[in-house]
Protein backbone atom coordinates (compact mmCIF):
# COMPACT_ATOMS: atom_id res chain seq x y z
CA UNK A 1 0.00 0.00 0.00
CA UNK A 2 1.57 3.16 -1.04
CA UNK A 3 1.07 6.78 0.67
CA UNK A 4 -0.93 8.25 -1.01
CA UNK A 5 -3.78 5.02 -0.98
CA UNK A 6 -2.97 4.80 2.80
CA UNK A 7 -3.41 8.82 2.83
CA UNK A 8 -6.49 8.88 0.64
CA UNK A 9 -7.99 6.19 2.70
CA UNK A 10 -7.52 7.69 5.98
CA UNK A 11 -8.62 11.08 5.02
CA UNK A 12 -11.88 9.92 3.26
CA UNK A 13 -12.14 7.82 6.64
CA UNK A 14 -12.24 11.07 8.55
CA UNK A 15 -14.57 12.90 6.15
CA UNK A 16 -16.84 10.34 6.24
CA UNK A 17 -16.58 9.91 9.90
CA UNK A 18 -17.45 13.63 10.52
CA UNK A 19 -20.71 13.80 8.17
CA UNK A 20 -21.87 10.97 10.02
CA UNK A 21 -21.43 12.28 13.18
CA UNK A 22 -23.39 15.03 12.01
CA UNK A 23 -26.18 13.56 10.45
CA UNK A 24 -26.36 11.27 13.93
CA UNK A 25 -27.04 14.34 15.49
CA UNK A 26 -29.74 15.70 13.37
CA UNK A 27 -31.48 11.71 12.09
CA UNK A 28 -30.18 9.45 14.74
CA UNK A 29 -30.58 11.36 17.21
CA UNK A 30 -32.75 14.24 17.14
CA UNK A 31 -35.32 12.93 13.95
CA UNK A 32 -34.57 14.66 11.71
CA UNK A 33 -34.52 12.95 8.40
CA UNK A 34 -32.07 15.84 6.91
CA UNK A 35 -32.13 14.34 2.89
CA UNK A 36 -30.27 17.58 1.77
CA UNK A 37 -27.18 16.57 3.89
CA UNK A 38 -24.95 16.27 1.29
CA UNK A 39 -25.67 20.51 0.26
CA UNK A 40 -24.16 21.20 3.78
CA UNK A 41 -21.05 19.52 2.73
CA UNK A 42 -21.16 21.00 -0.51
CA UNK A 43 -21.42 24.74 0.68
CA UNK A 44 -18.09 23.77 3.26
CA UNK A 45 -16.60 22.87 0.33
CA UNK A 46 -17.28 25.35 -1.81
CA UNK A 47 -16.86 27.81 1.04
CA UNK A 48 -13.16 26.56 1.86
CA UNK A 49 -12.42 26.42 -2.10
CA UNK A 50 -13.28 30.42 -3.08
CA UNK A 51 -11.80 31.87 0.44
CA UNK A 52 -8.17 29.99 -0.55
CA UNK A 53 -8.78 30.28 -3.88
CA UNK A 54 -7.12 33.45 -5.50
CA UNK A 55 -9.65 35.84 -7.69
CA UNK A 56 -10.53 33.80 -10.85
CA UNK A 57 -8.85 37.21 -12.98
CA UNK A 58 -5.66 35.27 -11.42
CA UNK A 59 -3.73 33.94 -14.36
CA UNK A 60 -3.61 30.43 -13.70
CA UNK A 61 -7.19 30.52 -12.20
CA UNK A 62 -8.46 32.96 -15.16
CA UNK A 63 -10.31 29.87 -17.01
CA UNK A 64 -12.87 29.74 -14.30
CA UNK A 65 -15.88 32.04 -13.19
CA UNK A 66 -16.29 32.47 -8.99
CA UNK A 67 -17.57 34.89 -6.07
CA UNK A 68 -14.90 35.44 -3.77
CA UNK A 69 -11.01 34.31 -4.45
CA UNK A 70 -9.82 35.65 -1.04
CA UNK A 71 -6.54 33.79 -0.49
CA UNK A 72 -7.12 33.27 3.12
CA UNK A 73 -4.66 31.36 4.93
CA UNK A 74 -5.46 28.21 7.09
CA UNK A 75 -7.47 27.59 8.86
CA UNK A 76 -9.51 30.70 8.09
CA UNK A 77 -11.29 28.70 4.82
CA UNK A 78 -11.93 25.31 7.18
CA UNK A 79 -13.41 27.69 9.88
CA UNK A 80 -15.12 29.19 6.74
CA UNK A 81 -16.38 26.13 5.38
CA UNK A 82 -18.21 25.13 9.14
CA UNK A 83 -19.48 28.88 9.21
CA UNK A 84 -21.07 28.24 5.76
CA UNK A 85 -22.90 25.12 6.54
CA UNK A 86 -24.10 26.08 10.00
CA UNK A 87 -25.33 29.66 7.76
CA UNK A 88 -27.23 27.71 5.16
CA UNK A 89 -28.66 25.68 7.75
CA UNK A 90 -30.66 28.58 8.96
CA UNK A 91 -32.86 29.51 5.76
CA UNK A 92 -33.54 26.13 4.91
CA UNK A 93 -34.05 25.46 8.37
CA UNK A 94 -36.83 28.46 9.12
CA UNK A 95 -38.83 27.38 5.75
CA UNK A 96 -38.86 23.66 6.48
CA UNK A 97 -38.68 22.77 10.42
CA UNK A 98 -40.92 25.06 11.35
CA UNK A 99 -44.49 23.96 10.03
CA UNK A 100 -44.11 20.98 8.05
CA UNK A 101 -44.76 17.89 9.72
CA UNK A 102 -41.67 15.06 9.73
CA UNK A 103 -42.00 12.99 6.67
CA UNK A 104 -43.15 16.37 4.57
CA UNK A 105 -39.98 17.78 6.13
CA UNK A 106 -38.08 15.02 4.69
CA UNK A 107 -39.43 15.62 1.25
CA UNK A 108 -38.79 19.31 1.11
CA UNK A 109 -34.97 18.58 1.79
CA UNK A 110 -34.70 15.95 -0.66
CA UNK A 111 -36.28 18.31 -3.32
CA UNK A 112 -33.93 21.50 -1.57
CA UNK A 113 -30.62 19.06 -2.46
CA UNK A 114 -32.05 18.40 -5.78
CA UNK A 115 -32.67 22.15 -6.71
CA UNK A 116 -29.10 23.33 -4.96
CA UNK A 117 -27.38 20.98 -7.10
CA UNK A 118 -29.38 22.00 -10.41
CA UNK A 119 -28.75 25.69 -9.54
CA UNK A 120 -25.64 25.48 -8.56
CA UNK A 121 -24.44 23.26 -11.51
CA UNK A 122 -26.14 25.86 -14.51
CA UNK A 123 -25.39 29.14 -12.85
CA UNK A 124 -21.59 28.78 -14.19
CA UNK A 125 -21.09 32.42 -13.07
CA UNK A 126 -21.02 31.84 -9.40
CA UNK A 127 -19.19 28.62 -8.50
CA UNK A 128 -18.11 27.63 -12.16
CA UNK A 129 -21.23 25.93 -13.02
CA UNK A 130 -21.02 22.17 -13.97
CA UNK A 131 -17.50 22.31 -14.28
CA UNK A 132 -16.57 22.86 -10.86
CA UNK A 133 -13.51 24.49 -8.78
CA UNK A 134 -10.36 22.92 -9.57
CA UNK A 135 -6.96 23.62 -8.30
CA UNK A 136 -8.35 24.73 -4.76
CA UNK A 137 -5.33 25.59 -3.06
CA UNK A 138 -4.42 22.86 -0.13
CA UNK A 139 -3.80 24.27 3.63
CA UNK A 140 -0.38 25.72 4.36
CA UNK A 141 0.35 25.45 0.30
CA UNK A 142 3.00 28.09 -0.11
CA UNK A 143 3.90 27.92 3.85
CA UNK A 144 5.52 24.12 2.98
CA UNK A 145 5.80 21.43 0.26
CA UNK A 146 2.67 19.76 -0.43
CA UNK A 147 4.25 17.24 -2.51
CA UNK A 148 5.55 15.30 -0.03
CA UNK A 149 4.59 11.86 2.28
CA UNK A 150 5.00 14.28 5.06
CA UNK A 151 2.34 16.42 3.80
CA UNK A 152 0.01 13.42 3.68
CA UNK A 153 0.92 12.81 7.26
CA UNK A 154 0.19 16.11 8.21
CA UNK A 155 -2.93 16.31 6.62
CA UNK A 156 -4.09 13.20 8.15
CA UNK A 157 -3.46 14.69 11.34
CA UNK A 158 -5.31 17.67 10.81
CA UNK A 159 -7.94 15.66 9.52
CA UNK A 160 -7.92 13.71 12.79
CA UNK A 161 -7.62 16.76 14.77
CA UNK A 162 -11.43 17.75 13.40
CA UNK A 163 -12.57 14.40 14.07
CA UNK A 164 -11.39 14.50 17.76
CA UNK A 165 -12.89 18.03 18.19
CA UNK A 166 -16.61 16.59 16.11
CA UNK A 167 -16.64 13.61 18.45
CA UNK A 168 -16.21 15.98 22.06
CA UNK A 169 -18.88 17.81 20.61
CA UNK A 170 -21.15 15.35 19.57
CA UNK A 171 -20.43 13.28 22.69
CA UNK A 172 -21.46 16.17 24.77
CA UNK A 173 -24.74 16.64 23.03
CA UNK A 174 -25.64 13.14 23.23
CA UNK A 175 -24.56 12.19 26.73
CA UNK A 176 -26.17 15.65 28.23
CA UNK A 177 -29.95 16.56 29.12
CA UNK A 178 -30.25 18.13 26.06
CA UNK A 179 -29.15 15.31 24.20
CA UNK A 180 -32.20 13.31 26.19
CA UNK A 181 -34.79 16.02 25.57
CA UNK A 182 -33.45 15.57 21.63
CA UNK A 183 -34.30 11.59 21.55
CA UNK A 184 -37.59 12.78 23.53
CA UNK A 185 -38.20 14.74 20.68
CA UNK A 186 -37.34 11.80 18.31
CA UNK A 187 -39.51 9.53 19.81
CA UNK A 188 -42.42 11.91 20.42
CA UNK A 189 -43.07 15.52 19.10
CA UNK A 190 -46.28 16.34 20.52
CA UNK A 191 -45.52 14.65 23.72
CA UNK A 192 -42.51 16.49 24.14
CA UNK A 193 -44.34 19.74 23.32
CA UNK A 194 -46.36 19.16 25.69
CA UNK A 195 -43.93 19.16 28.82
CA UNK A 196 -42.76 22.39 28.03
CA UNK A 197 -40.40 21.57 25.12
CA UNK A 198 -39.70 23.95 22.10
CA UNK A 199 -39.27 21.28 18.63
CA UNK A 200 -38.87 24.32 16.35
CA UNK A 201 -35.74 25.58 18.31
CA UNK A 202 -34.43 22.21 18.77
CA UNK A 203 -34.33 21.71 15.47
CA UNK A 204 -33.35 24.20 14.31
CA UNK A 205 -30.13 24.50 16.74
CA UNK A 206 -29.41 21.03 15.97
CA UNK A 207 -29.62 21.69 12.16
CA UNK A 208 -27.65 24.62 12.57
CA UNK A 209 -24.69 22.21 14.42
CA UNK A 210 -24.88 19.54 12.31
CA UNK A 211 -24.55 22.13 8.84
CA UNK A 212 -21.72 23.69 10.67
CA UNK A 213 -20.38 19.88 11.15
CA UNK A 214 -21.23 18.86 7.79
CA UNK A 215 -19.34 22.06 6.52
CA UNK A 216 -16.42 21.74 8.18
CA UNK A 217 -16.21 17.93 5.93
CA UNK A 218 -16.43 19.14 2.79
CA UNK A 219 -13.63 21.70 3.95
CA UNK A 220 -11.52 19.05 4.68
CA UNK A 221 -12.82 16.86 1.50
CA UNK A 222 -12.16 19.74 -0.88
CA UNK A 223 -8.63 20.78 0.64
CA UNK A 224 -7.31 17.41 -0.38
CA UNK A 225 -8.88 16.78 -3.41
CA UNK A 226 -8.51 20.24 -4.52
CA UNK A 227 -11.54 20.07 -6.96
CA UNK A 228 -15.48 20.17 -6.52
CA UNK A 229 -18.26 20.16 -8.84
CA UNK A 230 -21.89 19.43 -8.69
CA UNK A 231 -21.70 16.27 -9.67
CA UNK A 232 -19.80 15.19 -6.34
CA UNK A 233 -22.94 15.98 -4.28
CA UNK A 234 -25.42 14.71 -5.68
CA UNK A 235 -28.20 13.03 -3.38
CA UNK A 236 -27.68 10.03 -3.56
CA UNK A 237 -24.49 10.92 -1.53
CA UNK A 238 -27.05 11.73 1.02
CA UNK A 239 -28.64 8.45 0.92
CA UNK A 240 -24.99 6.79 1.38
CA UNK A 241 -24.60 8.35 4.86
CA UNK A 242 -28.41 7.56 5.94
CA UNK A 243 -27.18 3.71 5.05
CA UNK A 244 -24.19 4.43 7.26
CA UNK A 245 -26.16 5.91 10.65
CA UNK A 246 -28.88 2.83 10.07
CA UNK A 247 -26.00 0.17 9.73
CA UNK A 248 -23.97 1.79 12.34
CA UNK A 249 -26.48 2.33 14.69
CA UNK A 250 -28.46 5.27 14.71
CA UNK A 251 -28.62 7.69 18.32
CA UNK A 252 -24.89 6.65 19.47
CA UNK A 253 -21.72 8.24 17.86
CA UNK A 254 -20.30 4.69 17.80
CA UNK A 255 -22.48 3.38 15.74
CA UNK A 256 -22.20 6.36 13.59
CA UNK A 257 -18.37 5.86 13.36
CA UNK A 258 -18.40 2.52 12.44
CA UNK A 259 -21.20 2.97 9.87
CA UNK A 260 -19.03 5.41 8.40
CA UNK A 261 -16.51 2.74 8.31
CA UNK A 262 -18.42 -0.20 7.00
CA UNK A 263 -20.75 1.88 4.17
CA UNK A 264 -19.00 4.62 2.44
CA UNK A 265 -15.43 3.99 3.29
CA UNK A 266 -15.49 0.15 3.20
CA UNK A 267 -18.63 -0.69 1.05
CA UNK A 268 -17.55 2.11 -1.85
CA UNK A 269 -13.60 0.14 -1.53
CA UNK A 270 -14.33 -3.29 -2.08
CA UNK A 271 -16.75 -2.27 -5.00
CA UNK A 272 -13.99 -0.06 -6.51
CA UNK A 273 -11.88 -3.42 -6.57
CA UNK A 274 -14.13 -5.21 -7.10
CA UNK A 275 -14.22 -3.01 -10.56
CA UNK A 276 -10.98 -3.39 -11.36
CA UNK A 277 -11.37 -7.57 -11.84
CA UNK A 278 -13.33 -6.28 -15.15
CA UNK A 279 -16.85 -8.16 -14.77
CA UNK A 280 -19.33 -7.17 -17.13
CA UNK A 281 -20.27 -3.87 -18.58
CA UNK A 282 -17.90 -0.74 -16.71
CA UNK A 283 -21.28 0.59 -15.30
CA UNK A 284 -22.23 -2.75 -14.04
CA UNK A 285 -20.63 -2.51 -10.79
CA UNK A 286 -21.35 1.31 -10.15
CA UNK A 287 -24.89 0.40 -10.70
CA UNK A 288 -25.08 -2.69 -8.23
CA UNK A 289 -23.54 -0.76 -5.24
CA UNK A 290 -26.26 1.32 -5.45
CA UNK A 291 -28.50 -1.65 -5.17
CA UNK A 292 -26.61 -2.92 -2.66
CA UNK A 293 -26.92 0.62 -0.64
CA UNK A 294 -30.44 0.04 -1.35
CA UNK A 295 -30.50 -3.20 0.02
CA UNK A 296 -28.58 -2.96 2.74
CA UNK A 297 -30.78 0.13 4.49
CA UNK A 298 -33.78 -2.34 3.71
CA UNK A 299 -32.42 -5.34 5.30
CA UNK A 300 -31.22 -3.67 8.47
CA UNK A 301 -34.17 -1.61 8.99
CA UNK A 302 -36.21 -5.13 8.72
CA UNK A 303 -33.62 -7.41 10.14
CA UNK A 304 -31.60 -5.03 12.59
CA UNK A 305 -32.84 -2.05 12.80
CA UNK A 306 -30.97 -0.63 15.75
CA UNK A 307 -27.89 -1.35 13.57
CA UNK A 308 -24.65 -3.36 14.54
CA UNK A 309 -24.23 -0.81 17.93
CA UNK A 310 -27.61 -0.13 19.29
CA UNK A 311 -28.42 3.08 21.46
CA UNK A 312 -27.57 2.53 24.57
CA UNK A 313 -29.82 2.46 27.59
CA UNK A 314 -28.92 5.01 29.86
CA UNK A 315 -28.70 3.68 33.31
CA UNK A 316 -28.22 5.78 36.45
CA UNK A 317 -25.98 5.07 39.50
CA UNK A 318 -27.87 3.66 42.29
CA UNK A 319 -30.60 1.87 39.74
CA UNK A 320 -31.91 -1.03 40.66
CA UNK A 321 -30.16 -3.50 38.36
CA UNK A 322 -31.09 -4.35 34.94
CA UNK A 323 -30.76 -7.70 32.41
CA UNK A 324 -28.90 -5.80 30.12
CA UNK A 325 -26.47 -6.49 26.84
CA UNK A 326 -25.16 -3.08 26.87
CA UNK A 327 -25.77 0.16 29.07
CA UNK A 328 -24.04 3.85 29.65
CA UNK A 329 -24.29 4.35 33.36
CA UNK A 330 -24.59 8.05 33.41
CA UNK A 331 -20.45 9.25 34.52
CA UNK A 332 -18.85 6.28 33.37
CA UNK A 333 -19.33 3.56 31.36
CA UNK A 334 -20.26 -0.18 31.89
CA UNK A 335 -21.03 -3.70 30.84
CA UNK B 1 -57.47 28.94 38.04
CA UNK B 2 -58.61 28.12 34.39
CA UNK B 3 -61.33 29.94 32.29
CA UNK B 4 -62.58 28.82 28.81
CA UNK B 5 -64.88 31.42 26.96
CA UNK B 6 -66.98 30.28 24.34
CA UNK B 7 -64.66 27.90 22.24
CA UNK B 8 -65.00 26.57 19.14
CA UNK B 9 -62.69 24.09 17.13
CA UNK B 10 -63.91 23.43 13.52
CA UNK B 11 -62.03 20.97 10.96
CA UNK B 12 -63.09 21.97 7.67
CA UNK B 13 -66.78 22.54 8.39
CA UNK B 14 -67.08 20.31 10.92
CA UNK B 15 -67.65 21.68 14.18
CA UNK B 16 -65.61 19.36 17.33
CA UNK B 17 -65.79 22.04 19.52
CA UNK B 18 -68.71 24.46 19.08
CA UNK B 19 -68.87 27.04 21.55
CA UNK B 20 -67.61 25.47 24.88
CA UNK B 21 -67.18 27.74 28.12
CA UNK B 22 -66.18 26.22 31.28
CA UNK B 23 -64.52 27.67 34.76
CA UNK B 24 -62.05 24.95 36.47
CA UNK B 25 -61.93 26.02 40.41
CA UNK B 26 -58.28 25.50 42.15
CA UNK B 27 -57.90 21.95 44.40
CA UNK B 28 -60.23 19.57 42.43
CA UNK B 29 -60.84 17.09 39.90
CA UNK B 30 -63.26 18.34 37.33
CA UNK B 31 -64.90 15.54 35.25
CA UNK B 32 -65.13 16.24 31.53
CA UNK B 33 -67.50 13.09 30.27
CA UNK B 34 -69.54 12.58 27.43
CA UNK B 35 -70.51 9.92 24.37
CA UNK B 36 -67.52 9.16 21.58
CA UNK B 37 -67.36 12.36 19.54
CA UNK B 38 -68.64 14.33 21.81
CA UNK B 39 -65.34 16.55 21.16
CA UNK B 40 -63.72 16.11 25.04
CA UNK B 41 -60.03 15.27 23.68
CA UNK B 42 -60.45 18.13 21.25
CA UNK B 43 -61.12 20.69 23.88
CA UNK B 44 -58.46 19.15 26.02
CA UNK B 45 -56.08 19.59 22.99
CA UNK B 46 -57.11 23.01 22.96
CA UNK B 47 -56.65 24.05 26.23
CA UNK B 48 -52.90 22.88 26.52
CA UNK B 49 -52.44 24.46 22.62
CA UNK B 50 -51.62 20.85 21.09
CA UNK B 51 -54.35 22.46 18.86
CA UNK B 52 -55.15 26.08 18.16
CA UNK B 53 -58.74 27.39 18.65
CA UNK B 54 -60.42 28.40 15.72
CA UNK B 55 -61.81 31.30 17.83
CA UNK B 56 -62.46 31.64 22.10
CA UNK B 57 -60.38 32.83 25.34
CA UNK B 58 -58.26 31.19 27.55
CA UNK B 59 -57.28 32.55 30.47
CA UNK B 60 -55.03 30.40 32.62
CA UNK B 61 -54.18 32.23 35.61
CA UNK B 62 -55.08 35.49 35.27
CA UNK B 63 -53.09 35.67 31.69
CA UNK B 64 -54.61 35.64 28.34
CA UNK B 65 -52.82 32.21 26.83
CA UNK B 66 -55.40 31.39 24.08
CA UNK B 67 -52.49 32.38 21.79
CA UNK B 68 -49.70 30.86 23.17
CA UNK B 69 -47.96 27.32 21.78
CA UNK B 70 -48.24 23.79 23.84
CA UNK B 71 -44.82 24.21 25.36
CA UNK B 72 -45.14 27.73 26.49
CA UNK B 73 -48.42 26.79 28.25
CA UNK B 74 -46.90 23.96 29.78
CA UNK B 75 -43.91 26.06 31.27
CA UNK B 76 -46.67 27.89 33.29
CA UNK B 77 -47.82 24.65 34.54
CA UNK B 78 -50.65 23.35 32.65
CA UNK B 79 -49.43 19.90 31.83
CA UNK B 80 -51.99 17.47 29.69
CA UNK B 81 -51.33 13.57 29.36
CA UNK B 82 -52.12 12.19 26.19
CA UNK B 83 -55.51 9.55 25.61
CA UNK B 84 -53.17 7.12 23.83
CA UNK B 85 -49.80 6.18 25.90
CA UNK B 86 -47.16 8.96 24.87
CA UNK B 87 -44.42 7.52 26.52
CA UNK B 88 -40.51 8.03 24.78
CA UNK B 89 -40.45 5.04 24.53
CA UNK B 90 -36.62 4.21 23.82
CA UNK B 91 -35.66 6.36 26.77
CA UNK B 92 -35.73 4.64 30.58
CA UNK B 93 -38.80 5.08 32.82
CA UNK B 94 -36.55 7.47 34.85
CA UNK B 95 -35.20 9.48 31.81
CA UNK B 96 -38.77 10.10 30.83
CA UNK B 97 -39.46 11.75 33.91
CA UNK B 98 -35.85 13.83 33.68
CA UNK B 99 -37.23 14.78 29.76
CA UNK B 100 -39.84 16.85 32.05
CA UNK B 101 -38.02 18.53 34.63
CA UNK B 102 -37.64 22.15 33.81
CA UNK B 103 -34.54 23.66 35.40
CA UNK B 104 -31.36 21.22 34.32
CA UNK B 105 -28.51 23.68 33.15
CA UNK B 106 -27.93 20.74 30.62
CA UNK B 107 -31.01 21.27 29.04
CA UNK B 108 -29.56 24.22 26.35
CA UNK B 109 -27.09 23.40 23.92
CA UNK B 110 -24.70 25.78 25.31
CA UNK B 111 -24.99 23.59 28.95
CA UNK B 112 -24.83 20.32 27.38
CA UNK B 113 -20.69 22.06 25.23
CA UNK B 114 -19.89 22.87 29.03
CA UNK B 115 -20.02 19.83 30.04
CA UNK B 116 -21.23 17.15 33.06
CA UNK B 117 -19.45 18.97 35.92
CA UNK B 118 -21.80 22.07 34.74
CA UNK B 119 -24.97 20.19 34.89
CA UNK B 120 -24.39 17.07 36.92
CA UNK B 121 -25.43 18.70 40.00
CA UNK B 122 -28.89 19.29 38.60
CA UNK B 123 -29.13 16.18 37.27
CA UNK B 124 -28.16 14.23 40.34
CA UNK B 125 -30.64 16.58 41.81
CA UNK B 126 -33.22 15.63 39.55
CA UNK B 127 -32.36 12.78 39.55
CA UNK B 128 -33.57 12.39 43.57
CA UNK B 129 -36.93 14.30 42.53
CA UNK B 130 -37.71 12.03 40.06
CA UNK B 131 -36.62 8.57 42.20
CA UNK B 132 -39.05 9.95 44.70
CA UNK B 133 -42.03 10.18 42.35
CA UNK B 134 -41.25 6.40 41.20
CA UNK B 135 -41.61 5.30 44.81
CA UNK B 136 -44.64 7.12 45.38
CA UNK B 137 -46.15 5.48 42.60
CA UNK B 138 -44.53 2.05 42.96
CA UNK B 139 -41.91 1.96 40.02
CA UNK B 140 -38.72 2.25 41.43
CA UNK B 141 -37.49 -1.20 40.32
CA UNK B 142 -38.63 -0.06 36.47
CA UNK B 143 -36.17 2.61 36.69
CA UNK B 144 -34.09 1.44 33.99
CA UNK B 145 -36.57 -0.40 32.10
CA UNK B 146 -37.57 1.33 28.38
CA UNK B 147 -40.68 2.66 29.07
CA UNK B 148 -41.91 1.08 25.78
CA UNK B 149 -41.28 -2.35 27.62
CA UNK B 150 -44.18 -1.23 29.95
CA UNK B 151 -47.66 -2.44 30.19
CA UNK B 152 -50.03 -0.41 29.44
CA UNK B 153 -51.03 0.76 32.91
CA UNK B 154 -47.66 1.35 34.15
CA UNK B 155 -47.28 3.68 31.11
CA UNK B 156 -50.16 5.47 32.18
CA UNK B 157 -48.43 6.05 35.78
CA UNK B 158 -45.16 7.20 33.75
CA UNK B 159 -47.46 9.37 32.15
CA UNK B 160 -48.53 11.16 34.69
CA UNK B 161 -45.34 11.14 37.09
CA UNK B 162 -43.76 12.84 34.16
CA UNK B 163 -45.86 15.56 34.10
CA UNK B 164 -45.50 16.04 37.78
CA UNK B 165 -42.10 16.60 37.11
CA UNK B 166 -43.07 19.61 35.63
CA UNK B 167 -44.48 20.57 38.74
CA UNK B 168 -47.80 21.56 37.02
CA UNK B 169 -50.75 23.91 38.08
CA UNK B 170 -53.34 22.04 36.20
CA UNK B 171 -53.22 18.63 35.42
CA UNK B 172 -55.14 17.35 31.86
CA UNK B 173 -55.61 13.93 32.11
CA UNK B 174 -57.07 12.25 28.45
CA UNK B 175 -58.69 9.05 29.81
CA UNK B 176 -56.12 7.66 32.09
CA UNK B 177 -57.79 4.66 33.15
CA UNK B 178 -58.10 3.92 29.51
CA UNK B 179 -56.99 0.11 28.30
CA UNK B 180 -55.59 -0.05 32.38
CA UNK B 181 -56.29 -3.36 33.51
CA UNK B 182 -59.06 -3.22 36.19
CA UNK B 183 -56.77 -3.98 39.64
CA UNK B 184 -54.26 -1.03 38.55
CA UNK B 185 -57.82 1.65 37.60
CA UNK B 186 -58.47 1.56 41.18
CA UNK B 187 -54.76 2.19 42.04
CA UNK B 188 -54.27 5.40 39.80
CA UNK B 189 -57.41 6.64 41.37
CA UNK B 190 -55.71 6.62 44.51
CA UNK B 191 -52.98 8.49 43.23
CA UNK B 192 -55.25 10.86 42.09
CA UNK B 193 -57.04 11.41 44.66
CA UNK B 194 -54.09 11.95 46.77
CA UNK B 195 -52.81 14.76 44.44
CA UNK B 196 -55.94 16.33 44.94
CA UNK B 197 -55.85 16.72 48.58
CA UNK B 198 -51.87 17.95 47.98
CA UNK B 199 -53.69 20.89 46.53
CA UNK B 200 -53.01 20.38 42.31
CA UNK B 201 -56.15 21.18 40.53
CA UNK B 202 -56.93 18.07 37.67
CA UNK B 203 -59.16 18.16 34.74
CA UNK B 204 -59.85 14.77 33.70
CA UNK B 205 -61.86 13.55 30.58
CA UNK B 206 -63.08 9.77 31.60
CA UNK B 207 -65.44 7.24 30.43
CA UNK B 208 -65.17 4.93 33.70
CA UNK B 209 -68.27 6.41 35.43
CA UNK B 210 -68.22 5.21 38.76
CA UNK B 211 -64.40 6.59 39.20
CA UNK B 212 -65.95 9.79 38.03
CA UNK B 213 -68.24 9.69 40.77
CA UNK B 214 -65.56 8.79 43.13
CA UNK B 215 -63.26 11.39 42.09
CA UNK B 216 -65.42 14.24 40.44
CA UNK B 217 -66.57 17.43 41.35
CA UNK B 218 -68.05 19.28 39.32
CA UNK B 219 -68.60 16.83 36.18
CA UNK B 220 -69.39 18.53 32.73
CA UNK B 221 -71.39 16.95 30.45
CA UNK B 222 -70.30 17.40 26.35
CA UNK B 223 -72.02 15.64 23.07
CA UNK B 224 -72.25 17.21 19.63
CA UNK B 225 -69.25 19.40 20.74
CA UNK B 226 -71.26 21.33 23.31
CA UNK B 227 -72.06 21.24 27.18
CA UNK B 228 -75.25 20.33 27.83
CA UNK B 229 -74.87 19.80 31.49
CA UNK B 230 -72.34 20.17 34.71
CA UNK B 231 -72.84 19.90 38.28
CA UNK B 232 -72.09 16.91 41.03
CA UNK B 233 -72.34 13.47 39.07
CA UNK B 234 -75.64 12.73 41.34
CA UNK B 235 -77.22 15.91 40.08
CA UNK B 236 -76.54 15.17 36.56
CA UNK B 237 -78.25 11.61 36.83
CA UNK B 238 -81.35 13.84 37.17
CA UNK B 239 -81.15 15.52 33.93
CA UNK B 240 -83.02 14.29 31.71
CA UNK B 241 -80.69 15.86 28.57
CA UNK B 242 -77.60 14.63 30.16
CA UNK B 243 -79.25 10.96 30.75
CA UNK B 244 -80.54 10.19 27.38
CA UNK B 245 -77.56 11.77 25.50
CA UNK B 246 -75.03 10.11 27.81
CA UNK B 247 -75.82 7.97 31.07
CA UNK B 248 -78.13 5.43 29.09
CA UNK B 249 -76.99 5.89 25.28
Amino acid sequence: MNTYYAANLLIFAGVDIIACLALNLQFGVSGVVNFSFIVFQAAGAYAAAVLSMPPDTAPDYSFQIYVGGYQLPFPLPWIGGAIAGGLLALPIGLVVLRRLRADYQAIALLVTSIIANTVINNARPVLNGAAGLVLVPQPLDGVINTNTNSYQYLYIGLTAICVAIVWFVAARIVNSPYGRTLRAMRENELAASALGKNPTALKMAIFVVGGAIAGLSGAILVGFLQVWAPSTWLYPETIILFAAVIVGGRGNNVGAILGALLVPLGFEEVTRLLGRMNIGPPTLIPALEWVCIGLLILGFLWFRPKGVVPEQRRVFPGAPAVEDETRWVVGKRAR
Amino acid sequence: MLGARNIHRHFEGMHAVDGVSIEIMPGRITGLIGPNGAGKSTFMAVLAGTLPASSGTIVFQGQDITRLPAYQRARRGLVRTFQLPSEFGQLTVLENLLVAAPDNRGESLLGALLGKRYWMPDEMRLVEQARGLLKRFGMSAKESDYAASLSGGQKRLVEIMRALMLRPRLLLLDEPMSGVHPSIVNEIAGYLEQLRDDGLTLLMVEHELHMVERLCDPVVVMAEGKVIGRGSMAALRQEREVVDAYLVG
